[in-house]
C-alpha cells in the first residue's frame, strides 16, 4: 500500500510537469521554432527577391534619363522600404554600384544579405541604419520616423540630420484571421496597449485573453507605436497574456505586399480599411510619411539630386509601383 | 520502497521535471522576443 502511494506520488509529479510543458509547446514554442535560427530571426524581408539589376527581381523599374555623376551616395533602408531603393538604384545607378562579399549575393549570414562594404546598396534595416547614417557610412537613409533614441544618438554626436518625406503608408493592426474581430476603434487600441481592455469581448469579440505584441524598441513600427499611442504609456502585459489571442502592428505595404501571409488580417481602424486608395483619400486614420534621411553636413551633391528626383513625377511614379502611396 | 530510496527518487525526479521545464520556458522568453510576430499571430490557435 505504502509502495502504490509512492509511486503515485512520483507519478503525478511527472505527469503535471508533462501536461505542463506540453500545454507550452502546443500554445507556445510550436509558434516560435520556425522563425529560430541565426538566418531567419532578424531577416525580416527577402532581399534576395529585390536585387537591383536582375530581371527576376520583384522591383518597380522605370526608364529615366536622370543620371548621377561623380560620387554616387550609399543607399540603406528599413526592411519595408527595401523595394524602394532597390527599385530606385535599379533606375539610377550603373550596374557595377551594387556589389557582394565573394562576388555573389548569398543570403546565409543574420541580416540575410552580403552587401560588400564599397557597394552603394546595403541593407542594415532600421536600428542599425540609424547608427550608419549618424557615424556617415550611410548617405541616404529610407526609415520611418526615429524614436527618440535614435535622435539623441544624433544629438550625441553633434549631428544634424535632414528629413525628407518621399512617400505615405499606413500604420496598421493585425490578428490571426480566425480572429473574429475586423474592426477597432484607434481609442480601442490604445485601450488595449495601455491595459485597459484584456479580453476581447471587452471589444466584441470572443471571451479571450488579448495578447497586445510590441516589436523591438528603435524598430520603425515600434516607433510608429510610441506615437500612436500619444501619452499614454504601453502597460506591462500578464506573462500568461502570451497564449491568448494576438494583435500585433505593421505597416500596409510589408504586411500585404512583402510578408503576405494568408492567416493574419489587417484591421479596419474606425470603419476605415488599410487600403492604398484609403491613404490616397486620407480616411484611414493613421498615415504615415517614410523619408530619406541624410545628414545636413553631408558634401555629396548627389544626394540632394538624388531626392529631388525621388520627389519628380518619375520617382513619385515609381514609389507608387513599389506598392506605396506617392506623397506628391 | 524505503524512505530513503522514495526521497532520493523524489527529489531526482522534482529536479530534472524543473530543469526540463525551466530551460523550455527561457528558450520561448528568448524566442518570443526573436520571432516574427507575423508568423507567430499567424499560427495562433482558434
Amino acid at each position: 500500500m505504502k509502495l502504490l502511494k509512492q509511486l503515485s506520488v512520483l507519478l503525478g509529479i511527472i505527469l503535471l510537469f508533462t501536461l505542463f510543458n506540453v500545454a507550452v509547446y502546443f500554445s507556445v514554442t510550436v509558434r516560435l521554432s520556425n522563425n529560430f535560427s541565426d538566418a531567419t530571426q532578424a531577416k525580416m524581408i527577402d532581399v534576395g527577391e529585390f536585387l537591383p539589376f536582375r530581371e527576376e527581381s520583384d522591383l518597380a523599374r522605370t526608364e529615366t534619363d536622370f543620371t548621377l555623376e561623380g560620387e554616387l551616395p550609399v543607399l540603406d533602408g528599413a526592411a519595408a522600404l527595401v523595394p524602394v531603393y532597390a527599385s530606385v538604384i535599379n533606375a539610377v545607378y550603373p550596374e557595377s554600384s551594387v556589389t557582394y562579399i565573394g562576388g555573389e549575393f548569398c543570403d546565409d549570414n543574420f541580416y540575410g544579405e552580403n552587401f560588400a562594404p564599397d557597394s552603394k546598396m546595403q541593407y542594415k534595416n532600421t536600428v542599425r541604419g540609424y547608427t550608419a547614417v549618424v557615424d556617415g557610412d550611410t548617405d541616404i537613409l529610407f526609415c520611418a520616423a526615429p524614436s527618440a533614441e535614435q535622435k539623441k544618438y544624433a544629438e550625441d554626436k553633434g549631428v544634424e540630420l535632414e528629413y525628407v518625406p518621399v512617400g505615405l503608408e499606413a500604420f496598421v493592426f493585425f490578428v490571426n484571421k480566425n480572429n473574429p474581430v475586423e474592426n477597432l476603434t484607434a481609442e480601442q487600441i490604445r485601450d488595449i496597449y495601455g491595459g485597459t481592455y484584456k479580453n476581447w469581448k471587452d471589444v466584441g469579440g470572443a471571451n479571450r485573453v488579448i495578447n497586445p505584441v510590441t516589436r523591438m524598441e528603435g524598430s520603425g513600427s515600434q516607433s510608429a507605436m510610441n506615437a500612436f499611442m500619444g501619452d499614454r504609456e504601453i502597460a506591462m502585459k500578464s506573462p500568461f497574456a502570451i497564449t491568448g489571442g494576438s494583435i500585433g502592428f505593421s505597416f500596409r505595404y510589408y504586411m500585404d505586399g512583402i510578408v503576405e501571409n494568408s492567416q493574419v488580417k489587417m484591421l479596419s481602424l474606425n470603419g476605415v480599411y488599410p487600403s492604398a486608395e484609403n491613404i490616397r483619400n486620407g480616411t484611414y486614420p493613421v498615415i504615415v510619411k517614410f523619408y530619406a534621411i541624410y545628414r545636413k553636413d553631408n558634401q555629396n551633391e548627389n544626394i540632394k539630386k538624388l531626392i529631388d528626383w525621388i520627389l519628380s513625377d518619375e520617382g513619385q511614379t515609381l514609389i507608387e509601383e513599389s506598392g506605396y502611396v506617392r506623397i506628391k | 520502497m524505503r524512505e530513503k530510496y522514495f526521497r532520493f527518487l523524489l527529489i531526482l525526479v522534482l529536479v530534472l521535471c524543473i530543469t526540463v521545464t525551466v530551460v523550455h520556458v527561457a528558450y520561448d522568453v528568448y524566442a518570443y522576443g526573436h520571432c516574427s510576430i507575423i508568423q507567430f499571430i499567424a499560427k495562433e490557435l482558434w
